[in-house]
């Protein structure tokens, strides 16, 4: 995993531009950060109303079951079968929308009654009250079933989601920005090394350059030593005002 | 008629009935069923008393519906020794009983046969001592108009369609109102086959009939309160033969809550005997609770007097309360939730 870089030419602009995605990361790394963590507080809070409703719903279940024994103990006869045989199509029907927490589409269930209750009358002559009593306690355990069946979808859907955004995370963490400071400290360690070689190669031009001013100095002294007058005629700057006897110039 | 008459062909009818009753279920053993932790337990109680080994071939474990099933098996078995065994006017007057659970039957076959359920899953769900020969034929009529023509005109039920339900209501009525109307034919039918029998049988019928007309009177008006049934249409549910007829049954239909109902009771004093005391506070009676009392009074003093038809009404009556009360204690020990289990109709 490690030494791994992006394969890039180095020089200023690189580094700037390097320098740039650094920044963006960091900041990405801190927001995506905050997500999870908002998300993981939502999480939380629908595992801790999952298990109450779960226990709510074992409680309505069995007030449910025991108004049905209740029914058939006060109607006498078997209304079991002519309810069973008159369903046509459901009363409570479910609508389902998404809710957006923290960027994420979360299902939500909503029960809505379309139709009239066509079992008014059954156990009109017979058990119509504790009817009725069975009547609410199941609508009140189908109600309490949509709720948990939402907030069980809502909880798969945020344990995926939450994975996703902590493994990002990670990988921005541990992975993107080390990347982009190898790059960087790469970029920086070839251009130091770049100012090194031109400043060695100015430092060698200079000295070389040195050298042969030195070696014409000498060569200098000697002449001097030598013929002076040619030397200082050849020295001398050359006067206009003086009169000498200029060679003819023939065209 | 005269009572030794009754005794040359009913007398061992009779005396077969009045041993049955004898085995219907003590106060000492609705005590033990109640104290039973598990339905097992229940079991175990139960073969002590009359009922014997009847749930000895269930496998375990013990089911509430399956105890359920076999207290109506053993009944039904019961009842229909004594009906092959009966002669005229026992035999008709046994028919009668039945007519109640062939109205019920027929009210679910038609209501299967709207929703286009075949007949071989309707057919176990029959109450059986309301079936009757022509009953598989239900399936062969598609619409209710053909129904009515071809199966229901030849059942013992015709005369109740005929009166009060036409071809066009069947289709368009309410289930329930069906089944009320028929119901109200049938019970001022009875009374009045009672009445002719005259004797005994009809001082100890009537009364018991009138009760159970009265009864369904008050019970479908508090029911239809909130529901869309309007007064006309609940005016004729009401069956006549009882004693609120003609005033109490005018002022029952006019009434619009149950204080207006309690009102009509006031005048007659039985009824408000039980009105008194219920109410729907959970720890009082309910309505129906007094109600199903007061019908086990009249069905135990039926008892009382012989060489009547009476007894074997009552003794049907009683036992299906008898089943009524042994599975509503079983569900409470299968259900775990004792608090209501002393809820039963207490008989003997």
């Amino acid at each position: 995993m490690s030494g791994d870089k992006i394969n890039i030419f180095p020089s200023r602009g690189a580094q700037t531009q390097i320098k740039a995605r650094l920044a963006g990361a960091v900041k990405g790394h801190s927001l995506l950060k905050k997500k999870a963590e908002a998300l993981q507080m939502r999480f939380r809070m629908i595992l801790a109303k999952i298990v109450e409703t779960k226990t709510l719903m074992g409680e309505v279940m069995k007030d449910a079951a025991f108004s049905l024994a209740e029914a058939k103990f006060a109607s006498g006869a078997d209304f079991n079968q002519s309810v069973l045989q008159n369903v046509t199509k459901a009363r409570l029907k479910i609508r389902s929308r998404m809710d957006n927490v923290a960027g994420t589409n979360l299902p939500v269930f909503e029960s809505f009654e379309d139709g009239v209750d066509t079992y008014e009358l059954t156990g009109l002559s017979r058990g119509g009250q504790q009817m009725g009593k069975l009547k609410a306690n199941f609508k009140r355990a189908i109600e309490l079933l949509i709720e948990l069946a939402g907030l069980q979808a809502s909880f798969i859907t945020l344990d995926i989601v939450v994975k996703t955004t902590n493994r990002r995370v990670n990988a921005i963490e541990h992975v993107i920005i080390p990347k982009y400071e190898r790059t960087l400290a790469y970029i920086i360690s070839e251009l130091d090394e770049l100012e090194r070689e031109e400043f060695y190669r100015l430092k060698k031009i200079q000295e070389k350059k040195k050298q042969a001013r030195d070696k014409a100095d000498k060569i200098k002294e000697k002449l001097k030593a030598e013929g002076l007058l040619k030397e200082l005629a050849l020295d001398e700057t050359p006067n206009l005002i003086d009169e000498h006897q200029d060679e003819d110039l023939l065209f | 008629m005269l009572d030794s008459l009754f005794n040359i062909d009913c007398g061992y009818l009779e005396g077969l009935v009045r041993g049955f009753r004898n085995g219907i279920l003590r106060q000492t053993d609705y005590l033990n069923l109640v104290q039973c932790e598990t339905l097992d337990d229940l079991k175990l109680h139960l073969q002590s008393t009359d009922y014997g080994n009847f749930l000895a071939n269930e496998p375990s474990p013990l089911q509430v519906s399956v105890i359920d099933d076999k207290l109506r098996e053993k009944l039904v078995i019961e009842f229909q020794h004594l009906r092959n065994h009966a002669v005229e006017p026992l035999a008709t007057f046994m028919d009668y009983i039945t007519y109640g659970y062939m109205i019920d039957n027929i009210v679910l076959l038609i209501t299967g046969a709207l929703h286009q359920r075949p007949i071989s899953e309707l057919m176990p769900k029959c109450h059986p001592l309301g079936t009757f020969d022509q009953i598989e034929a239900i399936n062969v009529a598609n619409t209710s108009v053909e129904l009515y023509n071809a199966v229901l005109v030849d059942t013992p039920l015709a005369e109740f369609f005929g009166e009060c339900v036409s071809e066009q209501d069947l289709d368009e009525l309410n289930i329930e109102i069906i089944r009320n109307t028929l119901y109200k034919a049938y019970l001022e039918s009875f009374y009045n086959y009672c009445k002719g029998l005259g004797g005994t049988t009809a001082d100890v019928m009537c009364p018991i009939l009138a009760f159970e007309a009265d009864r369904r009177a008050f019970i479908i008006t508090v029911n239809s309160f909130g529901t869309e049934l309007t007064k006309e249409d609940r005016a004729k549910l009401y069956p006549t033969c009882g004693r609120l007829y003609p005033d109490g049954l005018a002022a029952l239909a006019r009434a619009d809550d149950p204080e207006n109902v309690k009102q009509v009771a006031e005048f007659y004093t039985e009824y408000r005997a039980l009105f008194e005391g219920a109410g729907n506070n959970p720890g009082e009676k309910t309505l129906e609770d007094k109600f199903f009392e007061y019908e086990v009074k009249l069905n135990v003093n039926a008892f009382m007097q012989q060489f009547h038809c009476g007894v074997f009404y009552s003794y049907l009556r009683l036992k299906e309360q008898e089943c009524r009360n042994v599975v509503w204690i079983a569900e409470c020990i299968a259900q775990k939730h004792r608090a209501k289990i002393d809820n039963y109709i207490p008989i003997l």
